[in-house]
């Protein structure tokens, strides 16, 4: 089964700053993969290197088998939801679809009239005039309505209030399961993907901190609190990712796929966004002790 | 993509469909009479034509000013507000994240872009031009040296308008931000033009040459007292066939040589005497001797060179326009990425 997103050492650079760098992952299809950073970590780079919109400096990347950008297969397979969700200010929301209607040959028109109805666009209105979830849900509808493989979607709900975001996620996961799609969405926001990915990619100044199924993710990390203890003294089979002392008192955040048998810890699960944001606190004091080591060794 | 290609310049070209047709009505009406005025009055005089050819000239001055004015400007126009915007406003919008995403690939969606609204163009500018020439027509054949309307009718403005248009969408594709790709493509077009009028044009045909005797109304002599006497400056104004271009006239000694300083200083020695550094003009001996002892020689392009001038000036504009729609392929696959 080929990946729906495959990259391999993927660099991308724009004049001497590297965007993404050195990025390795493999994600299945079938799932909704959430893609977290914080602003300009790259999320971005790395949805427009999936969607052909932007040429690797270094590494590669394939999509669903396909190098993107190398032909309108390759468009045809992925539907992209750009950041702000753009649509053309001048033309009406049903010359939205007529475009979409003459630019894609598998285009699914009884879906996207329906679809829009449903969510009770105005035909006639133009672009300008639309909300931003109305742009959104307009653009949603063109991705989803050129029939792709997977759907690419750059910070979706970013520009939203919390009710359209809501709604937004909510409509994007009944399609998704309707239409047997996979997706890679991005947020800044960890709580935007909770509810609805399977699968998550933690970037973290250009580079990648964490990959993984939320399932398992969750499942071999935990917090432990107990007496004082050097990170040192812990076993093999369990990686600190985090280590704070208060007093005699030490909290770590471990990930170990045994149990956790030393009686002097007491044991909690990690939510989503404490995982999330342990991994980008660790990617972020890497990343900032790099030039210091730099020093020492000279 | 051409049909999408058109949807969206659609309205522009309609627009610009109705304002060409409003001025082709008012040219219609206005040239009628001026033929009208042309045949009744100027073509069937024959002696003391001075004061119908004066008023026939004067006849519709508001039209001549208008037209004129257009035919200068649309050009700019177009690539202004047709050119400019084609690829930046889409970048600027962020459109093209949109529309790159459908099964287009860029060249398609770009060659369908520039196909079109340089259709657009190139009618608009044919129309425009062919309107205006035959506004100009008996106006022309009357008052007019061909060469001083040169750059405002028959095929070269088409060639312009192509030119701004390319020139436009690419500045507009470099630039990524539509108003101020709009200001760059006029001070671009702007330099292009004069550029062309002041070094190319005069040049890429050789012209001809004639030598003639001229009168001392055609002539400035400027006297200037030098250590070693007073030396001449002989300035006089020359002009070929007529409806020909006159690119530069000089005096010259019998023999068809520019006068030596040597030369120059025995003049004014022997008829130009009086204090140093004097100007001289109208009836004076010196200017009356300068008529027989010098003469003049002008450079022209002659009146049946005008149309390979047309056609070569078109071909310069439009291979420059050529170059710049490629430059946009090569920035839209190549650089936007």
């Amino acid at each position: 089964m080929t990946a729906a997103l495959e990259t391999v050492a993927l660099g991308k650079r724009y004049g001497r700053q590297w965007a993404l760098r050195d990025c390795t992952l493999s994600i299945p299809c079938g799932k909704v993969v959430g893609l977290v950073g914080p602003n300009g970590a790259g999320k971005s780079t790395l949805l427009h290197l999936a969607v052909g919109l932007l040429r690797p400096s270094a590494g590669t990347i394939s999509v669903l088998g396909v190098r993107p950008g190398s032909g309108t297969d390759a468009l045809a397979r992925v539907g992209f939801l750009a950041q702000d969700s753009p649509a053309y200010a001048r033309l009406t929301v049903a010359q939205h679809l007529r475009m979409g209607a003459w630019l894609n040959p598998s285009w699914d028109g009884p879906f996207a009239t329906r679809r829009v109805r449903e969510l009770g666009l105005v035909l006639g209105q133009r672009g300008a005039t639309l909300s931003g979830g109305q742009r959104a849900q307009l653009a949603l509808t063109l991705a989803l309505a050129k029939r792709p493989e997977l759907l690419v979607l750059d910070e979706p709900v970013a520009a939203l209030d919390p009710l359209a975001r809501r709604e937004f996620l909510q409509t994007l996961m009944e399609i998704v399961v309707i239409r047997n799609v996979s997706v890679v969405l991005s947020s800044h926001l960890i709580s935007d993907l909770e509810r609805v990915c399977d699968h998550l990619v933690v970037l973290v100044g250009g580079g990648l901190a964490l990959e993984g199924d939320v399932e398992t993710l969750l499942r071999s990390h935990h917090r432990l609190v107990g007496p004082r203890k050097d990170t040192s003294a812990m076993p093999a089979n369990q990686t600190v990712v985090e280590a704070s002392d208060v007093d005699k008192q030490s909290t770590f955040i471990v990930r170990t796929d045994e149990p956790i048998l030393d009686p002097t810890w007491t044991v909690s699960p990690l939510s989503l966004e404490d995982l999330v944001l342990a991994y980008m606190r660790r990617a972020r004091d890497d990343a900032a002790s790099i030039p210091a080591g730099l020093a020492v060794a000279r | 993509m051409i049909r999408f290609a058109w949807l969206q310049s659609r309205t522009q070209a309609l627009t610009a469909a109705v304002l060409l047709g409003a001025l082709a009505v008012v040219a219609a009406i206005t040239g009628i009479q001026l033929s009208h005025l042309y045949s009744s009055f100027v073509a069937s005089c024959h002696t003391g034509c001075e004061l119908a050819t004066t008023q026939f000239l004067s006849h519709d001055q508001f039209m001549d000013h208008a037209l004129d004015l257009v035919a200068l400007l649309a050009p700019a126009l177009i690539g202004i507000f047709w050119g400019a915007p084609l690829l930046a406003r889409e970048l600027e919008t962020g459109t093209y994240r949109l529309v790159w995403n459908q099964c287009v690939s860029r060249s398609r969606w770009l060659a369908s872009k520039m196909a079109v609204v340089g259709l657009v163009s190139v009618s608009a500018a044919t129309a425009l031009t062919l309107t205006i020439t035959w506004w100009y027509r008996a106006l022309d054949r009357v008052g007019t040296n061909q060469y001083n309307v040169f750059d405002r009718r028959d095929i070269v403005p088409i060639a312009y308008a192509v030119f701004a248009f390319a020139a436009g969408a690419l500045i507009g594709a470099v630039i990524r931000r539509t108003l101020p790709a709009m200001a760059t493509t006029l001070g671009v077009y702007t330099f292009a033009r004069i550029a062309t009028t002041i070094w190319i044009r005069p040049h890429v045909l050789s012209p001809a040459h004639k030598t003639t005797a001229f009168n001392a109304g055609q002539v400035g002599i400027t006297i200037n007292g030098t250590a070693n006497g007073p030396v001449a400056h002989i300035a006089a104004q020359g002009s070929g066939p007529p409806n020909s271009w006159t690119l530069s006239s000089h005096v010259v000694t019998n023999t068809g040589h520019v006068p030596t300083p040597a030369q120059l200083a025995a003049f004014a020695h022997q008829y130009c005497p009086g204090p140093g550094n004097t100007r001289i003009g109208g009836p004076h001996t010196c200017i009356n001797q300068a008529t027989k002892t010098f003469r003049l020689l002008v450079t022209y392009l002659p009146a049946n060179k005008y149309w390979t001038l047309q056609w070569l000036e078109s071909g310069i504009f439009l291979a420059a326009a050529i170059v710049a729609t490629l430059g946009c392929y090569w920035w839209i696959t190549r650089r936007i990425s």
